[in-house]
């Protein structure tokens, strides 16, 4: 029974998988996309001083610092690799 | 010149339990701050008195070491307090790095974030911050029936009320990022068909700081529960900057309650025979005397005379409460 029900999921469950990957997939990944790049901006205005810009009160600053500690490198690299317009001027 | 009884204001609206006087350095605030403590707490009130300054002097009015050691009885429900914002500036990056390290299992904090901590505590605006959290504990653990405060001096003072509105804004701005930044979750989650998202941890400690920040900015600006008063001497220059300041207090919506004239030489004195030095220093106080009389018509809640000696000890502070509260 419960193999009969864990197969028909399994069905089910890979029909899902191939509609999503079709139809939702790239949608999901810019959700995901933007949703990172708003991470990191708010990284930005909350521990902004590390890269030298300083925003926001550090007291206030230090009770989120737990949280954005693993993001904390590629937050960096990010930020650091950038590119915008001018610096084709450059 | 005839001022509106002190003690009248504190009969007539009980419901203002939070004190404050504020005014130029050297007026005379914290000795106000005790005066009022100790006159409340003799009408059977539970009071604290605290010093938000860190600088503060309330250990010397009370001639007894309070700085840093929390509530101090001082006598039968007066209680005084002064924070210390080092050690409580330490205690905070000692709580902030244990909770890296619980929350990762690390076994020490990165170089790159303990630095950072170490930076953030050295900034000045953090012993500021710090006091002004203490302040919301204080003030959020209740158990007084008035909390009298001991202000720092005006430009400070302004500093705190527009920290408490700037840090408003700006909380409420990244609030609002993360509310965004969460709908992009639960878009992503609803295509993915994932049933549930993580609770967003950082937007919980946001709304949890805003709502310590409206907590203190809310009672200096509370019409029904707060007092702020004015301390002001007869002076050209003081009265100048008391107006001044009292026109930005009134922009951050502080209720002003009242101004007190500090240090106002008896005028008994003009009988009797005294140098020219003093009959000059008379004659001005006089005329600016005048001068506070029409500019804060009705708004003059007592007039404390210049005391024989320093006001410090029980003794001398039950001495000038007498004659501010009669």
């Amino acid at each position: 029974m419960s193999e009969e029900k864990k197969k028909k999921g399994g069905f089910f469950g890979a029909v899902k998988e191939f509609v999503y990957g079709v139809a939702a997939h790239d949608s999901a990944r810019f959700a995901l996309k933007s949703r990172a790049s708003m991470e990191h901006l708010f990284i930005l205005i909350t521990m902004g001083d590390m890269l030298g810009v300083p925003i926001l009160p550090p007291y206030y600053s230090l009770r989120l610092l737990p949280y954005v500690v693993p993001h904390i490198s590629t937050w960096k690299r990010r930020m650091l690799k950038e590119k915008d317009l001018t610096d084709g001027l450059a | 010149m005839v001022p509106i009884s002190l003690s009248k204001i504190f009969d007539e609206f009980p419901e203002r339990r939070y004190i404050m006087f504020g005014g130029k350095g050297g007026l005379g605030k914290t000795t106000f701050s005790a005066a009022t403590a100790y006159y409340l707490a003799k009408q059977g009130k539970r009071v604290l008195v605290f010093s938000v300054d860190p600088q503060a002097s309330l250990s010397d009015i009370f001639k007894k070491d309070i700085f840093g050691k929390g509530p101090t009885e001082i006598m039968p429900n007066l209680y005084a307090q002064e924070i210390d914002a080092d050690r409580r500036v330490k205690e905070y990056q000692q709580e902030i790095r244990k909770k890296i390290l619980d929350m990762y299992g690390m076994e020490k904090i990165p170089d790159e974030i303990e630095s950072y901590i170490q930076a953030a505590a050295a900034e000045p605006a953090m012993e500021e911050s710090a006091i002004f959290d203490e302040v919301v504990d204080i003030v959020v653990h209740g158990g007084y029936d008035y909390y009298i405060y001991d202000l720092v001096p005006l430009g400070h003072a302004l500093y705190y009320l527009s920290m408490a509105s700037v840090y408003d804004e700006w909380i409420d701005k990244i609030t609002n990022l993360r509310q965004q930044m969460r709908e992009y979750d639960q878009v992503a989650a609803v295509m993915k068909r994932d049933k549930e998202i993580d609770e967003d941890a950082i937007l919980n400690e946001l709304l949890y700081i805003k709502e310590r920040i409206n907590k203190s900015s809310g009672i200096l600006t509370d019409k029904e529960k707060t007092a702020f008063f004015f301390v002001l001497t007869p002076e050209e220059m003081i009265i100048n900057d008391t107006l001044k300041a009292a026109e930005l207090f009134a922009k951050f919506d502080v209720p002003l309650s009242g101004y007190i004239i500090n240090r106002v030489l008896p005028p008994e004195l003009k009988s009797q025979q005294i140098p020219e030095y003093l009959k000059n220093r008379l004659a001005m106080q006089d005329k600016y005397l005048k001068v506070i009389d029409e500019v804060f018509k009705g708004q003059i809640l007592a007039s404390v005379p210049e005391m024989e000696r320093d006001v410090t000890g029980l003794g001398m502070i039950e001495k000038l409460a007498d004659k501010m509260f009669y």
